[in-house]
């Protein structure tokens, strides 16, 4: 009994050292919260998503597509399997995609081709390209590695954490660093912004809406600016629901050629 | 002919349909997006969620017309343009439960054509597909079927192929013919299996002297229609058919895979005395092949073994002898949207020796060990709206090269168009690109999709 009590006393203790450790704005705790909000709450998840594509112009192009999300077990926060139907515009209807993400490795992509019935396996290649011509990255998309950047927390407002983002590998990206507004209420990071190695801000996401859905908040309209050429992507995200039990099967090979109607279909 | 003064006029009118059809939505739509862009409402301007009908219209399709001519003109063909066609394309998808029904179908008025109807309808898709049991999948009727590792090069995907349509520059869609075939997929832990069985043997569209001039071996000499090269077909019996196997695992993301085919070759590479027609000698194959990650890129292996059922030892020199193929491929992105592929790909013609003995043509035979390069750029710009690409086969051992510079361009989420060339060359008219010389063309492309 007495041992019981000191294992609660020490879980105590554990939980008011983490808790104080945020009010301490531990930084890495922060980014790592945001990370979570932002790419993995649930195990699972499906969405239908609609894109806007800007160019500087004023030229419009539309996507559609549903993605279908698991969480790998094993370690939080890691590894994903994605697997993306496209339903506009007609010329990529019916085109898959399928991703698996590894954290500190490079992903496995694969895309399908109805017309050809080709499974064709791309390198992954650049993460910092747009997505699927978008002014989004397939890392706004999919998320980037905690490890990447260093972190330092530049501002604690009210509202906000503000966290600035330098890169360890600076060759690797485009930016000198970026910075990042996370909402104190619910962890989810609202604004991006990226630096230029000549200070300049040249790129922006936002998230302009945050819904509560099955209890996990989920930017359901973001928006992603590049500064420089005037163009820019609005993304609204609708039918979405987590927790829905996704077989380890639904990501394969199978799945492009066939793609699982029971979890497609909008419900 | 009246035709070729009628194809502007087809199009013309396609196009006019297509727009009057089309505009007053997509107008609509911008108009509509123009007027409230900054407010936070609906900038699609319509509900095209389509959460009323609760699901997407299951129609779509194409229009597009296709020019190509040749570089230089060609001794053996009269023509010079190589592609001059309007086509319609519709497509149909839907699920009925679980059955999946899906129809493609092209309506062409071709002025290359010899033969046949004003448009040329040809399906080429009509597919039932669903699942008898939880880890099996059935597809049964017209459809486009292909496996294999290669980039252009075909080891054990011994599905039909259109040849003419891939020389002449049409989208890179056609370069597969469809299948009338049955193709039942089993998965389990163990292995996946895809079992294809094509009861009535398809053949490559092959080149046979249309539009494009050819060497024949026969008349040792480049030839052209008419004409147009004949052949024998193999019987519709139901042992005369095709059966094509593949057995794939994903292990620990490495992609592997075992194939078998039993058929016939593809092309008419046999020649019968007797008739004077050429035919599809019989083909059995077994391979294998490999796909992964490798040094930050993708790697490929592949390799098969070609049994030439009707001649074993090599000797009929009407009859191709048996093969060993081989193909080693690795793709990377060099730099932030530039893409780099190369392939290497050997044949090794089995009884070489008796093959040189008895050919009538033996110095213009290819040489035991016949080994190719392929090499593959890409390049996207303009939030992939453009796309650089070339790509060039080159066979050291024939002396010849086939070289593709392609720059495609989406203008729009509705029009979009390709221009290429189509460059062969080598230092014999014999061998299997050098042969093509006089054919190099250019083709340029227009499609509006809807």
């Amino acid at each position: 009994m007495k041992g019981f009590s000191k294992l609660l006393a020490l879980i105590a203790l554990l939980g008011a050292t983490a808790a104080t450790s945020a009010e301490e704005n531990d930084v890495e705790l922060i980014v790592s919260k945001a990370n979570h909000v932002a790419f993995y709450q649930g195990n699972d998840g499906r969405a239908e998503s609609r894109m806007l594509i800007t160019d500087g112009g004023g030229n419009r192009q539309v996507r559609q597509f549903t993605i279908l999300r698991k969480d790998h077990s094993g370690p939080d926060d890691a590894d994903q399997d994605f697997l993306v139907r496209f339903s506009r515009p007609s010329d990529v209807r019916n085109t898959m995609f399928r991703v698996i993400k590894h954290i500190g490795n490079s992903d496995d992509r694969w895309l399908y081709l109805p017309g050809l019935d080709l499974v064709k396996r791309i390198s992954s290649g650049d993460k910092r390209t747009s997505f699927v011509g978008s002014h989004f990255f397939y890392e706004d998309i999919s998320g980037r590695s905690l490890g990447a950047d260093q972190h330092e927390l530049l501002e604690n407002t009210d509202q906000y954490y503000v966290v600035k983002n330098t890169p360890l590998d600076p060759t690797s990206v485009e930016f000198a660093f970026y910075t990042v507004w996370i909402d104190k209420q619910n962890w989810m990071p609202t604004k991006t912004e990226y630096t230029d190695n000549a200070g300049k801000i040249y790129r922006r996401i936002e998230a302009l809406e945050v819904k509560d859905i099955d209890g996990f908040a989920t930017a359901t309209r973001m928006k992603a600016s590049d500064l420089r050429s005037g163009g820019s992507t609005l993304t609204e995200m609708r039918y979405i629901s987590y927790d829905i039990g996704l077989p380890d099967e639904v990501f394969s090979e199978r799945s492009l050629r066939n793609p699982p109607q029971q979890w497609f279909k909008r419900k | 002919m009246a035709l070729p003064r009628l194809i502007p006029l087809f199009v013309v009118a396609l196009v006019l349909v297509t727009l009057a059809l089309g505009l007053p939505s997509t107008f609509a739509e911008n108009l509509k997006a123009t007027a409230d862009t900054s407010a936070n409402t609906d900038e699609w301007g319509d509900d095209d969620w389509g959460e009323e009908e609760d699901k997407q219209s299951p129609f779509s399709g194409f229009i597009e017309i296709a020019y190509g001519t040749r570089t230089k003109s060609n001794p053996w063909v009269d023509r010079n343009d190589t592609l001059n066609e309007a086509r319609l394309r519709l497509e149909y998808s839907d699920y009925f439960g679980q059955l999946y029904i899906g129809y493609k179908g092209d309506f062409t008025v071709d002025d290359l054509t010899w033969d046949g109807p004003f448009i040329d309808t040809k399906t080429r898709e009509a597919l039932v597909r669903f699942s008898p049991s939880e880890n099996s999948d059935l597809y049964l009727g017209r459809q486009v079927l292909t496996w294999g590792t290669g980039d252009l090069l075909f080891l054990n995907d011994l599905f039909p192929k259109d040849w003419v349509s891939f020389f002449a520059g049409r989208e890179m869609e056609y370069l597969k013919a469809p299948s009338d075939a049955l193709k039942f997929s089993y998965f389990n832990q163990l292995a996946n299996i895809d079992l294809v069985w094509t009861p009535k043997f398809d053949s490559d569209t092959f080149i046979r002297g249309e539009r494009f001039s050819y060497f024949s071996p026969l008349a040792n000499d480049t030839v052209a229609a008419p004409p147009r090269l004949s052949t024998e077909e193999p019987g519709s019996k139901l042992d005369e058919g095709e059966l094509a196997l593949r057995v794939y695992k994903n292990i620990n993301g490495n992609e592997w895979a075992l194939y078998g085919y039993h058929g016939y070759f593809k092309t008419p590479v046999a020649f019968n005395p007797k008739n004077g027609l050429n035919y599809f000698p019989k083909l059995s194959s077994l391979g294998a092949s490999v796909r992964g990650t490798v040094q930050g890129g993708i790697g490929n292996m592949e390799v098969v073994w070609y049994q030439s059922e009707d001649d074993s030892d090599g000797s009929d020199p009407f009859i191709p002898n048996s093969q060993l193929r081989f193909l080693s491929g690795f793709e990377r992105e060099l730099v932030t949207r530039l893409t780099l592929s190369l392939q290497y790909y050997v044949e090794w013609t089995q009884d070489y020796s008796a093959l040189k003995k008895y050919s009538p043509l033996p110095d213009k035979e290819p040489e035991e060990y016949r080994h190719l390069i392929t090499t593959r750029l890409n390049y996207r710009a303009y939030q992939d709206k453009l796309t650089l690409s070339l790509f060039v086969f080159y066979s050291p051992t024939d002396d010849d090269y086939f070289a593709m510079p392609k720059v495609t361009y989406r203008l729009s989420d509705t029009w979009s168009s390709e221009i290429g060339m189509h460059l062969f060359g080598g230092k014999d008219d014999y061998t299997f690109f050098g042969q093509f010389e006089e054919n190099s063309s250019f083709f340029a492309r227009l499609r509006y999709s809807f």
